[in-house]
């Protein structure tokens, strides 16, 4: 890639010499950062991100997750030494102005904690006039964590991400450079990376860039030098226990080489990372985008190191799997397929993670229903058992269902009510509306909608705005009322068919021979989530009507005098509408179908004489 | 030898053959307290999804696991399944189960057709006895729970340091045959406590318990086969329909599917009830061997089983 035209505004440059002792976990490094001013206007004070400092017990992160919990198992449940984190930035020099490593300060943009100390800023004597650059040269430690939030150890296993200072994004003319909180993700500016990183020879190692040398020292180390451009983070693992799958994908920007680093016991997995991978390269290719990078690296942890799983890096992904997992549980699929799709939604779309979560992972998601349903078969694309299956949509929207009026989409990451609410609409929800929406404006249209977004906003910053507006560019159609309530508000829908039945018209009558009945549906809008719905009415002739309701009143009815009587109703007959909460309401029937009711009923019946017979063995 | 272990086996099943009102008086009573337990849950979700279009297609002729979460998030909460009421019944059961174990080992160990008023005479007659033997039971059951901790700490231990998730798996699967086999040793003690709480009359759990342990310490290989056996046919069955019903049968196979999860539960107890005939089975052969012990110095043309008393017709 090195040498091509660039793919993207090249701000930074980051020349990081990294030294691992893997004894003690800790890195220590120093950093020569170069800083294109394009901000058009003059800059002295430039904050940083120190992510790993997040891992202490009076960070803002760790209040947050004390709070509410946060994704993995790592400190919800108590405070451990093992959990600590630090990254100390012991020197900063600025080329030309000397050594400013006393004009380092902690800041707390986001909410005033003083024991937080995940961003520090840093004053220059004069300021950066606009397309000029600041050379900034810092030496740091870190000391890693047990793996907690996407980093640290395990034993032999190592996963750096977040790991080195990284400067903040200026952004809507201002620096953006939040703290870390239980529920963000991140947020910087595009680049080049040189890393050099020396660490035991025996260490395999994966990383988010191109190997470009590697040298054995003297003292039982090698030095690994990677680059990487066009990209805004670098993150590595290393460990002396990986197997390294090599296998390579070829699409319309050419070769993509494939490495997939197996941890001990999970080699069964491999192949089904590969195969979901190349699938996912494929269609990626074939409906957003080119893949521009030649690598892909996928990091599977060792057992024990789940919270390192399911994350992204731009050229490297973490998987998640289990020694026993079986086939018909599609969960490696389904983490390697969405922690590719971050290569587009938030590797080169690279939207603010820490405010509109959504955007990155709510399209990723949905993007990740369409491809595993494309790839494995619709309503079984998560689990398919014979005896059970999930699909991917049916699973997004559930975790939905959970928090459904709690927050909008456009909440600030960290300013959700819970993480459960976090996970279920800033996922979940994002996707379930984003599918509603592809009901709306046809498959084709929000296919072509998405392949614009990624042209127009690769390698940039957008935001919310600009993604709604490309839909409606791309689709024609002003969606304002649609957007109004699925993005920015909390309104929950939820149609269903109140009454459905039949009276002789003649009941007045006996013996009448006017066999003419009169039937009434009544239609309610249970939700505050206003949504045009069409409705079927079936009579038991065969006859069949279909009315359509705009949804604005809480209420509708529809009347019919016919010689036969009502079969039933339904709300959405098409299923188009996924974000309505329950799809059990939506229809009704006369007759009673009770085979549903009645083998959830011998289910739960034997469940219960199993567990009176292991009861009763104590007798 | 063998041929003898082997007909205390065979006579064990040929017990609960005969004597299989029992069976199904079990069955039918669990099956019922079963019913009651889950009934409301079922009318309750029955409301939700009786009338809906969309229930057949996602949890009858499919098994949508996203369909019972969905029920499961919605405000009036259709389906609650691991509520209060249902774990009310296996209680009941469980009590149940307790009061009529006398009845049943009386009924077995005479090998002989009881009046229903003789079997809950019996019943009540052993119900406190075998109400404290549980109380010992539980305690007894304190150090294999010890046990099942360090098992647990020891687990973590290996899954904390062991590169390959594997070794503390085999561990894992190691120590479950081990706890097993004390939780298998530890329930033949009281199952055979029992017996001779029945056969001896014997009022003082603690005597019929220290009784026991000498029975089982000096004919252990015996009954552990008889019990492991037994154990394993009982496994091996609910395996394999659980095998059928989940892989084989086809969602829409509700009569099929009821059947044979009925018959599973009915295979289990069964396989209880023989572990339980064929314990009575030998404790009367081996009273019968110590009688013929006694009178060995006397010769007897013809040898006088003591007990237990010889199969009455009437009622099966």
């Amino acid at each position: 890639m090195s040498g091509k035209e660039p793919l993207s505004t090249r701000v930074v440059d980051y020349r990081i010499d990294a030294k691992l002792d893997a004894e003690k976990r800790i890195i220590t490094a120093t950093e020569t950062l170069t800083y294109k001013n394009l901000t058009g206007q003059p800059q002295q004070t430039f904050p940083f991100h120190l992510y790993l400092n997040a891992f202490q017990p009076q960070s803002t992160f760790m209040t947050e997750v004390r709070l509410s919990g946060t994704r993995g198992t790592g400190p919800d449940s108590g405070w451990d030494p093992k959990h600590f984190g630090s990254i100390k930035v012991s020197k900063l020099e600025v080329a030309g102005m000397g050594d400013l490593t006393d004009k380092m300060e902690f800041i707390h943009p986001d909410d005033h904690n003083a024991d937080d100390h995940t961003v520090f800023q840093v004053s220059l004597p004069k300021a950066i006039a606009p397309e000029d650059s600041v050379t900034f040269q810092m030496s740091f430690q870190d000391q890693m964590p047990e793996v907690v939030e996407r980093t640290g150890y395990k034993r032999d296993f190592l996963m750096a991400g977040q790991w080195f200072p990284k400067v903040g994004v200026w952004w809507k003319n201002a620096w953006n450079c939040h703290q870390f909180h239980a529920s963000t993700e991140f947020f910087a500016d595009f680049g080049t990376f040189d890393i050099k990183l020396t660490v035991p020879q025996n260490e395999i190692v994966g990383a988010g860039g191109d190997l470009v040398s590697t040298e054995n020292n003297w003292d039982g180390t090698k030095t690994l030098a990677y680059h990487s451009e066009d990209v805004h983070d670098f993150s590595w693992t290393a460990s002396p226990t990986f197997t390294d799958v090599e296998d390579s994908w070829t699409g319309s920007a050419g070769e993509v080489k494939i490495h997939v680093l197996m941890s001990p016991g999970n080699m069964a997995s491999a192949p089904r990372y590969i195969e979901v991978l190349k699938g996912t390269l494929r269609l990626y290719d074939e409906w957003i985008g080119p893949y521009p990078y030649d690598r892909i690296t996928v990091v599977d942890p060792p057992h024990g190191a789940g919270d390192a799983g399911g994350m992204e890096y731009p050229t490297l992904i973490t998987a998640d799997t289990s020694w026993n997992m079986p086939k018909g549980m599609l969960i490696p699929e389904v983490v390697v397929e969405h922690e590719f799709g971050h290569q587009y939604w938030y590797g080169m779309v690279a939207t603010n993670e820490f405010e509109e979560a959504w955007l990155d992972e709510g399209i990723n998601s949905y993007l990740e229903v369409k491809v595993m349903d494309e790839l494995y078969g619709k309503n079984r694309s998560v689990m398919n058992f014979p005896f059970a299956q999930m699909a991917e949509d049916g699973e997004q929207r559930t975790s939905y269902l959970g928090s459904p009026d709690a927050d909008p989409l456009t909440r600030y990451a960290w300013q959700f009510r819970d993480d459960g609410s976090y996970g279920g609409v800033t996922y979940g929800k994002t996707a379930t509306v984003l599918l509603t929406l592809e009901k709306i404006i046809g498959e084709d249209k929000m296919r072509e909608s998405l392949h614009q977004y990624f042209l127009r906003y690769r390698f940039k910053h957008p935001t919310g705005t600009d993604f709604m507006k490309t839909i409606e560019d791309v689709s024609g159609q002003d969606l304002s009322w649609y957007f109004n309530q699925a993005v920015s508000g909390t309104n929950v829908l939820d149609y269903r068919v109140e009454d459905a039945h039949s009276d002789p018209l003649k009941w007045y009558e006996r013996d009448s021979k006017d066999n003419r009945y009169r039937t009434y549906v009544t239609i309610h809008r249970r939700g505050d989530f206003i949504f045009p719905v069409d409705v079927q009415v079936k009579f038991d002739d065969g006859y069949s009507v279909m009315e359509h309701w705009d949804g604005k009143d809480r209420w509708v009815r529809y009347e019919y005098v016919r010689p036969s009587e009502v079969a039933s109703a339904e709300i959405d007959p098409d299923h188009k509408i996924t974000l309505d909460r329950n799809f059990f309401n939506n229809s009704y029937t006369i007759k009673a179908d009770a085979r549903a009711t009645t083998k959830l009923s011998h289910i739960w019946l034997f469940a219960s004489e199993w567990i009176s017979q292991l009861f009763a063995w104590v007798t | 030898m063998a041929a003898k272990k082997n007909k205390v086996f065979m006579s064990g099943a040929a017990i609960v053959w005969r004597r299989q009102r029992v069976l199904w008086w079990i069955f039918i009573v669990g099956l019922v307290f079963s019913h009651l337990g889950t009934h409301r849950q079922v009318e309750k979700v029955a409301g939700a999804l009786n009338h809906s279009l969309s229930a057949a297609p996602r949890l009858f002729h499919d098994f949508d696991v996203d369909a019972i979460m969905e029920l499961t998030e919605q405000p009036d909460a259709p389906l609650e399944t691991f509520g209060q009421s249902f774990l009310i019944s296996p209680f009941l059961y469980t009590i149940f189960m307790l009061f009529i174990t006398g009845g049943i080992l009386a009924t077995y160990y005479r090998n002989m057709t009881m009046s229903t008023g003789e079997f809950f005479g019996a019943s009540g007659h052993y119900f406190w006895r075998f109400f404290r033997l549980l109380i010992y039971f539980a305690i007894a059951c304190i150090p294999i729970m010890i046990l099942l901790g360090i098992a647990n700490a020891i687990y973590d231990h290996l899954d904390e340091v062991s590169t390959s998730p594997l070794v503390s798996v085999h561990f894992f699967e190691a120590a479950a045959v081990v706890i097993l086999f004390l939780v298998m040793c530890l329930r033949l003690w009281f199952d055979m406590a029992q017996v001779i709480a029945v056969a001896d009359d014997e009022p003082r759990m603690h005597r019929a318990l220290r009784l026991s342990a000498g029975l089982v310490w000096r004919n252990f290989g015996s009954l552990f086969w008889l019990y492991f056996r037994i154990s394993l046919i009982g496994c091996l069955g609910f395996g394999l329909g659980l095998y059928l019903w989940m892989f084989k049968l086809k969602p829409e196979s509700l009569t099929s599917g009821f059947l044979l999860s009925q018959i599973m539960i009915l295979t289990w107890i069964a396989t209880r009830l023989w572990q339980r005939a064929s314990e009575a089975a030998w404790y009367g052969g081996h009273q019968a061997m110590e009688s013929e012990s006694d009178v060995v110095p006397v010769p007897a043309p013809v040898p006088v089983m003591a007990a237990p008393p010889a199969a009455t017709p009437g009622m099966n």
